[in-house]
Order: C-alpha cells, then sequence, then structure tokens
C-alpha cells in the first residue's frame, strides 16, 4: 500500500515541497537580515532599551518585519492540506470511481484508508512542523523583544500546535470527504469547521489551565513575573468581591464608581471628580492618594489573575494534544463510513 | 459425490434505498464454470445485484453466497472476485504499467505478467496515462487487470455498453479465451444489453425486471421450454390451465401468445414456433413493464427495442 500512496501523492508532494522552499527563501532571507539587525543592535544598546520605544535603541524597525497578520498563517497553513490532501482523500476516489477499483483489490477497505490516512497525517505533521520550525526561527528577535509569547501572533504559529493545528485540518477533510463523498462540499465543510473549531478552542485557551490569582495592595506597582499572560487586573472588596476592572494602572482607581466606594472614603474624594460619577484621572500631583489610603483600609486590593510564563510549553502540549485527539476522533468516523457504508 | 457448490446462490436477497427498493427477493444459482448474462431494462437491479455480490454493498435483506461464502471484506475473500464497474474507472493520470505494480501490491495473487502480455498483443501502450487511451483500449486494460487477480468469478457491469463493435468483439474474445484457459475453474457473470453478444458468448440467462427475477437458467433450456402460439383471437382459457402465458398480443383476427410450456402442446388451431433469444426476453420484460408502456401496445415484440433504454 505503501507504494500505492506514493505513487497517487507523488505530484501533490512535489508541490507541497515547492510551496515549502519557496516559504523557506522568504523567511530564511528576511529571517537573516533581521537577526544581523537584532545582533547589531545588541552590540549597542542593552536588551531593556531595544524593548521600548522611542528611543535611538528601538527595535521597532525589525519589529515592522511582524505585522499583526502571523495569525492568519496558523489558518491558512493547515487550512491548504487539509483541503488539498484531506477532503479529496475518500471524496475524489468515490466521485471518479476509482474507489470500486481500489476497493476490489485483494485488501480490505479499512487498510486502504488507514494506510492513506496514515501517511497523509504524518505528511500533515511534518509539513505543520516546517512550517513552524521556519516561523520559530524567523521571530527569534521579535520573541526576544516582544515577549508577547501568549499573543496569537506568536503562540499559535510557533513551537508545536501548529502540528496539530495541520494533522486536525487534515483528518477533518478525510472525515468529511468519507461522509459526503464529494470534493467541493468536503472542502466547504472542512474550511468551516477547521474555522470554527479554531475560534472555539482559541477561546478557549485562557483555560486551559487554571489561571493564577495575586492580591497586592492598591497602591503597589506589582506585576506577575517572567512573560506571562496576564487576563485580568481587578479591584476586590473585603469579602474578595470583584467591584471593577481597574484597567492597568495600580496607582489610581480608574472605573470604580464612586458611589461604591465607602462612606468615608467618598468624602476624600476631591470635589470635581465625582461630577461624571466616576473617578476619572488626576490633574496633577495625586490627590486620589488619600482616597486609595482609605480604600486600602478598608480592605480593597487589587487582584492579578494571569497564567504564568513557565505555562508557554505545558500550554502548547495540551492544544496540540487536545487538536491531536479530534483529528484520531475524526479517523475513527472515516474509517466507519468507509468500512460500514455501502459503496 | 456431492453436488457441486454453485459459484453464485442468492435467497430472497433484497436492497432497499431510501425511497426505492433496487432489488427485491432475488434468487438465482450461477453453477461453476458457466457464463451467465444477467439481463433487464435500465434501472431492474442489475449493478445492485453486482454490487451485492462483490462485497460493494450490504444487503437489507436475503443472503448472497459467493463461492461458498457470503462475500465479505477479507483479503481471501476479495482475492476470489473480481468486479469490472460499467465506468472501468481507472486512475486516469497513470498508466498501464503503473496499474500492474499497483495490483501487485494490493492482491496476494497477482500475475502481471499476462498483462503486459495480452496488453502488447493489442498493441496498447503501457507507458502512456490511460486517461488518454480510446475507450476500448481502456475497457480491454480493465478487463486485464482484473483477470490478473485470477478469479474464481469474475463479475462484469456492461462491460461493453460503451464500445464500438470492433472494440466490442475483441473485448468478448479476450474475456471467452480467458474462461478457456481456465478450464471450468472461472465462473462469469456479466449484464449487458446486447442481445447478439450475449447469444454468442453466455450459456446461462438471469432477467430481472421491475426488480424481480423473471428468469434464471441455462439458455438452452429456457428456449426449450418457450413456445410462440399464433392463432385465431379466441378465448385464451384452455391455453392458459395448461401452460403459462407470458405475453399476449392481439392484431386484428390473430393473436400471438408467448407461453412457458406445462405439459404438450395438443390445440390444432394454433401453430407453434419456437422462441428465439430476442424473442424471449422482449416478451419478459414486455409483460413486466409498466403499465405506460402496456398502453402502447407493441404488437410486435422487436418494437421494444427502442423502449428499453
Amino acid at each position: 500500500m505503501t507504494w500505492v500512496v506514493w505513487r497517487y501523492y507523488r505530484a501533490q508532494m512535489a508541490i507541497a515541497l515547492a510551496l515549502l522552499a519557496a516559504f523557506a527563501a522568504v523567511e530564511l532571507t528576511t529571517g537573516l537580515q533581521m537577526a544581523s539587525a537584532w545582533h547589531s543592535l545588541l552590540r549597542t544598546c542593552s536588551a531593556t532599551a531595544v524593548n521600548g520605544s522611542g528611543n535611538s535603541c528601538s527595535g521597532g524597525s525589525i519589529i515592522g518585519f511582524l505585522g499583526n497578520d502571523m495569525r492568519v498563517l496558523s489558518v491558512l497553513a493547515p487550512a491548504i492540506i487539509g483541503i488539498l490532501w484531506g477532503a479529496p482523500l475518500v471524496a475524489h476516489e468515490m466521485e471518479t470511481g476509482t474507489a470500486t477499483f481500489a476497493w476490489t483489490q485483494g485488501i480490505t477497505r479499512s487498510r486502504w484508508l488507514l494506510a492513506k490516512a496514515g501517511w497523509l497525517l504524518l505528511a500533515a505533521a511534518v509539513w505543520g512542523g516546517a512550517v513552524s520550525a521556519l516561523v520559530t526561527f524567523w521571530s527569534g528577535p521579535v520573541n526576544a523583544m516582544r515577549g508577547d509569547q501568549f499573543d496569537g501572533n506568536f503562540f499559535e504559529t510557533q513551537g508545536i500546535v501548529p502540528i496539530g493545528y495541520a494533522v486536525f485540518a487534515t483528518a477533518l477533510g478525510i472525515t468529511a470527504g468519507a461522509l459526503l463523498r464529494r470534493t467541493l462540499p468536503a472542502i466547504a465543510v472542512t474550511l468551516g469547521g477547521f474555522i470554527g473549531i479554531r475560534i472555539l478552542l482559541d477561546g478557549l485557551r485562557p483555560h486551559l489551565m487554571p489561571a493564577v490569582t495575586t492580591i497586592t495592595s492598591l497602591t503597589s506597582n506589582w506585576s506577575p513575573p517572567g512573560i506571562s499572560w496576564v487576563l485580568g487586573l481587578n479591584v476586590i472588596n473585603k469579602a474578595g468581591q470583584i467591584v471593577s476592572y481597574s484597567g492597568f494602572s495600580s496607582t489610581e482607581v480608574d472605573g470604580l464608581p464612586v458611589s461604591a466606594l465607602p462612606q468615608a472614603c467618598q468624602k476624600l474624594v476631591p470635589a470635581g471628580y465625582a461630577s461624571g460619577g466616576n473617578i476619572t484621572s488626576a490633574p496633577r500631583g495625586n490627590p486620589l492618594g488619600p482616597v486609595q489610603s482609605c480604600l486600602q483600609s478598608a480592605g480593597f486590593r487589587q487582584a492579578v489573575t494571569y497564567q504564568p510564563g513557565w505555562r508557554y510549553w505545558p500550554f502548547q502540549g495540551i492544544e496540540t494534544g487536545i487538536y491531536l485527539l479530534l483529528a484520531a476522533a475524526l479517523v475513527a468516523v472515516a474509517w466507519y463510513a468507509v468500512r460500514r457504508r455501502d459503496a | 459425490m456431492a453436488p457441486p457448490v454453485p459459484a453464485i446462490q442468492t435467497t430472497r436477497l433484497t436492497k432497499r434505498y431510501r425511497r426505492n427498493t433496487a432489488l427485491s427477493d432475488c434468487s438465482i444459482t450461477v453453477p461453476e464454470g458457466s457464463i451467465s448474462a444477467l439481463i433487464g431494462p435500465n434501472g431492474a437491479g442489475k449493478t445492485t445485484l453486482l454490487r451485492l455480490l462483490c462485497g460493494l454493498s450490504e444487503p437489507s435483506a436475503g443472503t448472497a453466497l459467493v463461492l461458498g461464502a457470503s462475500p465479505r471484506q477479507a483479503p481471501e475473500s476479495l482475492a476470489q472476485v473480481g468486479f469490472l464497474a460499467q465506468e472501468m474507472p481507472l486512475y486516469r493520470r497513470m498508466t498501464a504499467a503503473d496499474h500492474i505494480t499497483m495490483g501487485a501490491h494490493l492482491n496476494v495473487r497477482w500475475d502481471g505478467q499476462s498483462v503486459r502480455d495480452r496488453l502488447r498483443g493489442l498493441d496498447i501502450p503501457l507507458d502512456r496515462a490511460v486517461g488518454t487511451l480510446s475507450g476500448g483500449q481502456r475497457a480491454q486494460v480493465a478487463l486485464a487487470l482484473v483477470l490478473a487477480k485470477r478469479p474464481r468469478l469474475l463479475l462484469l457491469d456492461e462491460p461493453v455498453a460503451a464500445l464500438d463493435p470492433l472494440a466490442r468483439r475483441h473485448f468478448l474474445a479476450t474475456l471467452t479465451e480467458a474462461v478457456a484457459v481456465a478450464e471450468g475453474s472461472l465462473t462469469v457473470l456479466l449484464s449487458s444489453h446486447l442481445i447478439a453478444d450475449i447469444e454468442r458468448v453466455c450459456d446461462h440467462l438471469i432477467l430481472l425486471a421491475a426488480s424481480h427475477v423473471q428468469l434464471c437458467g441455462e439458455t438452452d433450456e429456457l428456449l426449450a421450454e418457450h413456445q410462440i402460439l399464433v392463432g385465431p383471437k379466441k378465448d385464451t382459457g384452455p391455453i392458459e390451465r395448461a401452460h403459462t402465458v407470458v405475453q399476449a398480443t392481439t392484431t386484428g383476427k390473430q393473436s400471438t401468445l408467448l407461453i412457458r410450456l406445462g405439459g404438450p402442446l395438443l390445440d390444432p388451431a394454433y401453430q407453434a414456433e419456437d422462441v428465439s433469444l430476442e424473442e424471449l426476453v422482449l416478451g419478459y420484460m414486455g409483460a413486466a413493464a409498466p403499465a405506460a408502456y402496456a398502453g402502447l401496445g407493441p404488437a410486435d415484440p422487436a418494437e421494444l427495442t427502442g423502449e428499453e433504454r
């Protein structure tokens, strides 16, 4: 069966390799330019200065290479092979009737499907891994500067999740084709299903592991260590209930309605502030200082909810695992459909 | 000595789809070593029966025994049955040589050399994509490939329908030669509309119409069992009591009856004639045709030929 799969797919494999080579050429040339720019910056500037912006050390020109559209790649690259390899695997052979030829030879339909699907899923994993490796290399300087490792543009295009996406998209295509038996509808279902599942599971990502909440005083300047993923910054009252979202400022109580403040603290709010019903900003100095001290002694605290930076690889592993399990379930459905349904 | 196991034996085989019944209560027997023709109008269930027999689909009711076992997804079962679908599906971009290699990988028993010899003998290039070959050449490639499995049973679904007369002749010659070489160990069941071809090649006949089996048996015996009676238009009661009237047509003062003999013919008013294969087939098809066809009342069975497709 291996030879049969190879003979059937060799042209498509050549196309995929050509695409990959073109992508590698782009990534390697621009990637090396970026890397050399980055290293010459590091010779004269400290890494923290490079991280900033608006100074002579700013790495903004390097970041410029990276649009905010990297995320699109994490949909496109897997979808391409889900459509080109997955969807036609069973559907095209049923449409052209060659399935009748293949299924009346001396091997069972199960073996036929599992061999074809197995090789293609392996190829999809290699494809996903190669694209991810190139992007990870290419993004090296940007990763070092920005450090938003949980941002979709980073998380979804690097590491091992692209392998999960590619394998899942291919399995989805195979199953859609096996159930619908026509290539075009199978392609539509693959595309829609892949994007739908991605949106669903991307939304689930913050909850893959229970988030950590650290409670600090309202006046402290604390932030989570390392490159963590801050999910929420809240003001909580004495009972631990969230009273308002305070944004990213730890020196002000932005967004906390005056009416929600204890009576004693309300009195300390400068007259002009309460006009809009909210304390919005401090004009000069910190006239809110007394209010904050009052809130602090009344038991109000700041709660920072986040995923610690060390969870990057556990998250990559969990998300990849989910997609691989979904892919396995889909292949089982395809196997059942090919084995049990009339040809 | 135990009676030989028939190559195909079905009992009340039925296939229902969501809206219609494609095959109903089909009970047939095909002896080993025979070349049997499966005849019937379009939609009679021929393709359905063949696909059930090679295991591509599952029956809704009834049983099918193929070479003594029910067709199933097992290598030893698949290896014994060759199936050629009507469209002769092959991988259009691949060459005949590719198909031969593929067959070698997919089958335990495979005679690739026979395909090469046969195709070379027919001047069919092995190294051109099969999609670029003519219909007749493609059919020869498909037949050669299915024979390379050395099957004990060959199921062919309208193999010659799309071929010109010469290609048809070559195809059937290849087929009969393969049967002769196999010396009784190869059974063929082929569906066709072409009665002249069937007459030349087949020794058994199965007639399906309106998803039911109308006739099943050895062609010569079936022909001997039937007679055409031509006589004056009169009460056919006495005839019907002694024989089975398959089809009766009247023109003017004369009536023509196709009967299945139930005993000796006694009524001297009728003139008895032997029946030809075409008359027999068309008689049964006409009798099973829907009422709309019957309303047309073809006096000459040959007129049905046009309606058949």
